[in-house]
Parts: structure tokens; sequence; C-alpha cells
């Protein structure tokens, strides 16, 4: 019992978590200027369900707080009190506090202080509006509440009477105009005699003229059926029931048994006495048996489901009656908007996220499976049609599984506009945020992960980034700030952006500090592209104090290795004066890859498809020099760079360029380049097993899979890649001891 | 009660031999011992990562136990064997000489470890002394060094976002 009471708890607060999710994001609406009433109402309805919840579940801390909000909300809602500024400030205030007041229900600690905050509260509450402050909601929520999960139950079981019924009401009818056109309709029971298969009585010519005479075989009685052991193919043993039209003599039916042996059951009844129940009216069932009678009928699954065998008096009228009685007590009601309602809780279920994860695991064991099965057939076999159906459903199974766990970008966009306003107040620098692409789908993995990145980001660009206003206007920009954030899927990528408007990097001072920090040596050249990853190396800070927002000199660097350790990569491009991106780059899934298999000496390598362009088979002296360790390929009369991949990986292969394979790929960093291999295996989806399970990510490598012979191959990250040039300057970084 | 002191006292571990240095881990850490097989080597990692192999389905660093700890290599021979552990939830092979034995010490009779020179500082959590499975009397007993896995843990650690 407590057991359930502790898993409808779990509910509640998924349900606060999103209520206080639209709360925030109508009070968000709200501070920029959107006071519309279905705003406010939102907000309102957020914090009112929580409201009802926390009562229930008796956290009265929680519950009392929540009503005093509720209140201001509802004179806000009522116009009664104007959403200015000020109010929403303190409404926001109040939001803070009460998602506090959750967290702490949830972890069964002491609630937070919240005396000030009502106090403030009770203050708009008192100077705006007079007569406010008796708890009104009570009577207005009921109307609204089918939108509330956890009131209304009343309401949901009158919702679904009409419902329950509905179906039955329209099978019936359909039989409904049948039953009183015709006379009664026949009841015919038809047991040939034992023996009579043996004289050659085919009891299917019988069934064959009753059925010319418009009889229906309503079910076959199967019980004297013996055990397959004492069968006698011979002997007959089945009961057929049918249902003639009343319109049908008796004799007429009479005749047709005219030749069947006098010891068989035969029974013709009208059906006030006794009916079939037939819901289906059920003709091809019984038929097969029947054809199949001669003695192999008996191996046949008999479609016709037990419990309709037996015969049943028939009530005739308190079932018809019902269902017209029903709708139309449903249709007096003013239930048109209690439909939708019910209609939308059919169409979403909520499903443990890790059941989810549970069942993509799965799917990825199907994937290896079925390669691994491809890969034991011989060629011939794999073009069989079976094969490539079966990948073809396991695709599209995976395609279904993964769209499951799709959410809109914006779950973790949501959050940063409120902390763009408490930057604005500890900093005093005025930001404008805009927003593109929030509504792009992203596994779900994937927006949990980059909600710490992105808020870090977004804090650096704040405090880093964007200037004062006087500096601003000194140099020319308008004294606010802006911070673009944008998402967009390209190929198998997200690409994540934060971009703002300020100083850029200081180039200057990073280098300085690298110096100083002994990350770097103090003659190190390096590009000013490594002087902005610069930043990210782990102990680099270099924010002349040390602000409460960013400068602890922890943060770009988890926030690279965050977004590595989920395959993605940052990239951060910084114009002095005009501003700095930095870009994620993400993978669409972390679970499946479609890659291409490249043999490099005895190991193989997947390279993501959708960098790949094309692949070159190398002319004699089409791949040339420029210095000792960089070679080119001309195409089309193009010089593109060429990598060997083994040597990126510290394998030493003297294999001359035409005995290898170029191929050409695109790389976010270093536009197309080529990548020399030896030969290519073929192409194939492979599931992405992370590095970072077990060990840690490795840069240059987007992870690991299994392929069909239960040998690992590791995943080639493209972009970081070319850009590491194979260069494992920051490879070796963080590794434990 | 009896049974609840058993379990503080008394510990199963697996013991194995590095060159002449017999070696001890606790049993419950223990996934699974497997036969040498050539891991895929990773590029950018330390030596003594070998690379990793296929643990049902879920990719496993092998790590060179002997190097790991500062040693020359081990070398591979047809007893050769992966130890495949589970260190704070994350799995791991080591590879060792020779798996020799599982055998129940009680805790008291651990002994803490005198500078050892390997290249982990705490790697090696104590000695205690084991009796072997052997009919040669003069090598019954032999000292046994226990491996503190947490110490030997591959992952880089993170720090949160304080």
């Amino acid at each position: 019992m407590s057991d359930e009471l502790d898993e409808i708890q779990g509910i509640f607060f998924e349900e606060c978590t999103e209520g206080l999710a639209v709360a925030e994001a109508g009070l968000s609406a709200m501070a920029e200027g959107d006071a519309s009433s279905e705003t406010i109402a939102g907000v309102f309805r957020a914090v009112h369900s929580i409201k009802g919840g926390s009562g229930a579940f008796g956290h009265a801390a929680l519950l009392a707080f929540s009503h005093r909000f509720e209140n201001v909300l509802d004179e806000v809602r009522g116009g009664r009190i104007p959403a200015s500024a000020e109010v929403t400030k303190t409404l926001l205030g109040a939001f803070d506090i009460l998602s506090d007041h959750v967290a702490a229900a949830q972890g069964g600690t002491e609630p937070p202080a919240d005396a000030a905050m009502l106090a403030q509260l009770d203050a708009v509450l008192e100077s705006k509006g007079a007569v406010a402050a008796a708890p009104a909601p009570a009577p207005e929520p009921v109307a609204e509440a089918d939108e509330f999960g956890f009131t209304p139950v009343a309401a949901v079981v009158e919702d679904f009477d009409p419902f329950g019924f509905e179906p039955v009401a329209v099978a019936l009818e359909d039989f409904a105009p049948v039953e009183p056109a015709e006379p009664a309709g026949w009841t015919v029971r038809f047991g040939p005699s034992r023996g009579a298969l043996g004289n050659g009585g085919e009891p299917m010519l019988v069934i064959r003229e009753l059925e010319d005479m418009g009889a229906v075989v309503t079910s076959v009685d199967i019980d004297s059926l013996p055990g397959l052991r004492d069968l006698d193919p011979e002997d007959s043993y089945f009961v057929w029931t049918l249902r003639v039209p009343g319109t049908v003599g008796e004799q007429d039916i009479r005749d047709c048994f005219d030749f069947v042996a006098p010891d068989s059951l035969i029974e013709i009844d009208r059906e006030e006495v006794l009916v079939a129940i037939v819901p289906e009216v059920p003709v091809t069932p019984a038929a097969p048996v029947a054809e199949d009678d001669d003695g192999f009928g008996v191996f046949e699954p008999l479609p016709v489901p037990e419990e309709l065998l037996t015969l049943v008096p028939l009530e005739p009228a308190p079932v018809v009656a019902a269902p017209a009685a029903v709708p139309a007590a449903a249709a007096e009601k003013p239930k048109a908007e209690a439909r939708p309602a019910s209609v939308e809780v059919a169409q979403t279920i909520r499903v443990d996220l890790s059941k989810l994860d549970q069942l993509l695991n799965l799917v990825g064991e199907l994937v290896i499976r079925g390669s691994i099965l491809s890969d034991r057939l011989s060629p011939a076999d794999q073009e069989r049609v079976e094969l490539p159906e079966l990948s073809r459903l396991t695709r599209q199974i995976q395609d279904n599984v993964m769209s499951l766990r799709a959410q809109p970008i914006k779950q973790a966009f949501s959050r940063v506009p409120r902390m763009l306003r408490d930057l604005s107040a500890e900093t005093g620098k005025k930001v404008i945020l805009e927003t593109i692409g929030e509504m792009t789908e992203v596994d779900k993995g994937v927006i949990e992960k980059i909600g710490d990145p992105l808020t870090h980001m977004i804090r650096n660009a704040v405090d880093h980034g964007i200037e004062s206003a006087e500096e601003r206007l000194a140099a020319g920009k308008p004294a606010e700030g802006t911070i673009h954030l944008s998402a967009e899927q390209k190929g198998a990528r997200i690409i994540v952006r934060v971009r703002d408007d300020g100083r850029g990097i200081n180039r200057e001072r990073v280098r300085a500090k690298a110096i100083e920090r002994g990350i770097i040596s103090a003659d190190a050249a390096i590009s000013d592209e490594e002087i902005d990853g610069l930043i990210c190396a782990p102990g680099f800070s270099t924010a002349e104090t040390i602000s409460n927002i960013s400068g602890r000199g922890v943060g770009m660097d988890v926030v690279r290795s965050n977004v590595e350790a989920l395959g993605g990569r940052l990239e951060i491009n910084s114009i002095p004066g005009e501003g700095t991106t930095f870009t994620m780059a993400l993978p669409l899934t972390l679970a499946i890859l479609d890659g291409m298999i490249v043999r490099l000496g005895d190991q193989r390598f997947v390279l993501p498809l959708a960098n790949v362009i094309e692949t070159v088979q190398p002319e004699p002296g089409q791949v040339k020099e420029t210095s000792p360790t960089s070679e080119v390929i001309e195409l089309r009369g193009q010089y593109l760079s060429v990598r060997r991949v083994g040597e990126l990986f510290g394998m030493r292969s003297q294999r001359a360029p035409e005995d290898s394979l170029v191929i050409i790929v695109e790389s976010e960093t270093a536009g197309h380049v080529g990548l020399m291999v030896d030969t290519i295996d073929n192409r194939r989806e492979v599931v992405i097993k992370s590095l970072e399970d077990n060990l840690h990510p490795i840069r240059g490598l987007g992870g690991a899979t299994i392929l069909g012979d239960g040998s690992i191959a590791l995943i080639l990250d493209i972009d970081a890649l070319v850009a590491t040039g194979g260069s494992s300057k920051y490879a070796l970084k963080g590794m434990a001891a | 009660m009896s049974t609840e002191d058993t379990e503080l006292d008394e510990r199963k571990i697996v013991t194995f031999t590095l060159g002449s240095r017999l070696f001890g881990i606790d049993m419950r850490s223990l996934i699974e011992i497997r036969e040498w097989e050539e891991p895929t080597p990773l590029p950018s990692v330390p030596p003594y990562v070998k690379g990793v192999t296929n643990l049902r389905g879920s990719v496993v660093p092998v790590v060179g136990l002997s190097e790991r700890l500062g040693w020359a290599p081990s070398e591979l021979h047809s007893r050769s064997c992966i130890l495949v552990v589970t260190i704070n939830g994350r799995h791991a092979g080591f590879l060792v000489d020779e798996v020799q034995d599982i055998v129940v010490i009680q805790a008291g009779e651990i002994q803490p470890a005198p500078d050892v020179e390997i290249n982990e500082q705490g790697a090696i959590a104590g000695l205690v002394k084991i009796e072997r499975r052997t009919h040669d009397a003069a090598n019954a007993e032999a000292m046994c060094l226990l491996l503190d896995l947490d110490a030997l843990s591959l992952t880089r650690q993170v720090p949160d976002f304080a």
C-alpha cells in the first residue's frame, strides 16, 4: 500500500516538475511583457495544481506557500492586480521559493525560509487589490478541473461512462434492425452419427445445402473431440450449430437431413427459446473447419473461442435498451468538453525513462545480432528477401524507439531566459536573448546532458563576453548586449550555438595566463584558434576577480568534457570586438550510427557515413608530398589535404597511396579532407558503445562498436581527428593517475 | 550474531601472480576470468592501457597490471589471463600472469603494507599470509599483496559544476 502511495507521490513530483516548468515559462513571458490572460492563467493553473497535490500528500509547508502564491496569482489573473514589472518580479521570486519548497518536499528536507517572500506577496495583495485575501480560487478551478491531473476523480469516472458503453451500442445497433424485420430464426444443431463418415455421409453437403438457404454456421461444438491418440479419423466428433433465417420453413430444413443417418443429432428450434450469441457473425472462421472435416479438420486450430460455443438464453431487452439510453443521456449532459479531455488522456502515457533506455539497449543488441547473423550466412542467403526484410523491420523498430526518446530542445533552452535575468541583475549588464530552432528534436539523453554546459556557456558569455553598457556605447554598439541561442539539425548532428556580440576573447591575456599557469610554454607558437581553445584547458581562468558567476576556472573545461562525453565537439570562434560563438556539435542520437567500416592493417574502424563524401582510388602520383609529414591529393584540379589514418593512430604504414583508398570526408573544422585507409569493408549501422562507460572519452574517437564477429571497431570522430591532426596535445589531459 | 561476525571478518580473495609476486583482490570485485585475447588498441592512451575488449556487449579496457604498477610488462604465455573486475561500477580487465586460487582470509590478519616500490600510492592495501595449495611443505605459506582496486581506477575524474 505504501509502495503505491510512493508511486503516486512520484507522479505528483513529476507533475510538480512539469508544473514548475510551465510556471517558469509563463512568468518569463510575463517578464518580457506578455501579460495575456492565457499566460497568466497558465501560471495560475500550474501553481494551483501543485497546491492541490501538496495538500493531498500532506506537504503542509508547500501547501501553505503555494496557497498564498496562488492567491496573488488569482488576483492578477482576475485583473485586480496589474501584471506590472514589479509584480512580475515578486512572482518570479515567489516562484523560486516554490521550487525550493517542492525540492524540500521531495527530498524530505526542511522547507525553505519563506517568511520574507510571503510578506512580499501579502504586500502585493494589500497594496494593489484590497479585497483579495480570501481563498477565492477554490470554486473557479473546479470548472477547469479536467485540466488538472489529480483533482477531479469524480469527473473522470463520469467521462468514462459513455465511452465504456458506446462500442457496445454500436455493435448491437448493427444487429438490432435485423431482428424485428423477419420472423425469429431457427437454430439447428447437427451432429453426424458415429460412422456417418465411414458410410460416405459427407456432413459438408448438408451444411452447404443449409447455407444455400441462408444458414450460417455459428459455432462448432468440439467437446467430444478426443485426444490425438484416441482419435479415429473415420469417426465424427463435431456438432455444428447453424442459424437459419426464420423465413425458411421447418420442413425445408428437415429435408436437408433426408439422407443423413437416422442416429445423427438433429435439433431444430425456433430462436425464441435459444439463440446463439453471435458477436461477429463469423461465417469465415467456421467454414474452413467444415471443409477440412474429412479427417484433417481436427488439426486445424479452431478459431472460434470456446466461450462462444455455448448457447445462452437471449435477454434482449436490457442490452439493447441500455446503449440507446446512455449515449442519449450523455449527449444531454454538457459533455462536449469532457470528450476531448478524455481522448487526450488516452493519447499519452507516462513511461519511466529507464524502460525506454532498456528498450533502446535491447534494440541495439538486436541490431548487432542481426549483423552477426548476416555475417554468418552465405552471400547467396544474404541476398534473400528475408534478411533485408528483417533488417528493414529492425531499422523501423530502432527509428521508433529513437523517436520515443526525442524531445524538443526547448526543454534545455527554457531555463535560459530566467538565468539571463538573474545574470543581468547581478552584473548590471542588459542582455537580450534571441532563440532560434528551439523545436529541434533531440534525444532525451542529450537534452539532459547539455543543460549544464549550456548554463555555463551563457554565464561565460554574460560575464566575460558582453561588456558593460558604457563600454559598449563607447565601442559604437547598442547598450544592450545580445545572445543568440540556436539549434539546428545538420546531418546526423545537432548544432547548438551560443553567440554573443561582446568583446571577443582577449587572446593576449589568454596566452599570458596560459603561460603563467604552465599550460603552454612561453615560446609556444600557437594559432589564434588554439589560443581560443585554451580557455577550455583544465584549471584555466582569466577573470581578474573571481565573480560568483563564473571564473572559478572549472567551467569551460567541464563544458568541453561534457560535450565530448556525449560524443560531441565544442568549437570556439571569436572575433575581437565582435563577439564569441560557442558551437556544440552533438550527435542526434547516442545510440546508433550509420557507418562505413574501413580496414587499416588488421584493425577495423568505423567512419560516420554522414561525413563521407566520396571514395577515391588514387592513381600513381595523384597523392603528393608537400612536406615529409603532410600530403595532398589532387582531385579534379583541387588539392585536398590527406591524412593517413594509421599515422593518426600511431600505426606506421608503408603502403603506397596507389594501394590504398582515400576517403574524402567533410569536417566542420577543416572542410574537405582525405583520409587514407587500406580498404573499405562495408557499410553498416553500428551501435555506439561509449568508451567513457568504462574508461574515459578519447579525442578523435566517437566511441567503439562491436562488429558481427564480436570484435571491437573504434568509431572515428572525423572533426576531432582532422582538427587535432593526430597530435595528442590534449589527449592525455586529465587521465586519472 | 555469529554470521555477521564472519561476514565482517572473513574475506574471500582471488590470488594471482605477476612475475614472482603473489597478489590478491577481493572476490566481490571479480566479474570473470578470461583467457588472454589481443584487445583492440586505442590511440592516445598510456602504454599500460592495452586496448579494449568486448565483454558481453560492453566495451571494457584491458590494462597491463604489471605496467600499471610501474614494473616491466608481463610476458604473454599460455596461462596469461584477464581478470575482469568492477571498480566503482565501471569494468576493467587486468592482464595477470596466472590465476592461483580463491582463499578465505580474516580481516584481522591483514597487515599494513610497508613501502612497496610501485607507481601507484595506495594500490597495495595490505599484506596477508595465505596457505598455498601445494604438497611442498616448505612452500605451504606465502605472502600475498592485497590490491586496492579503487586506486587503479581508469576513469578521469570530471569535476562537478560547483
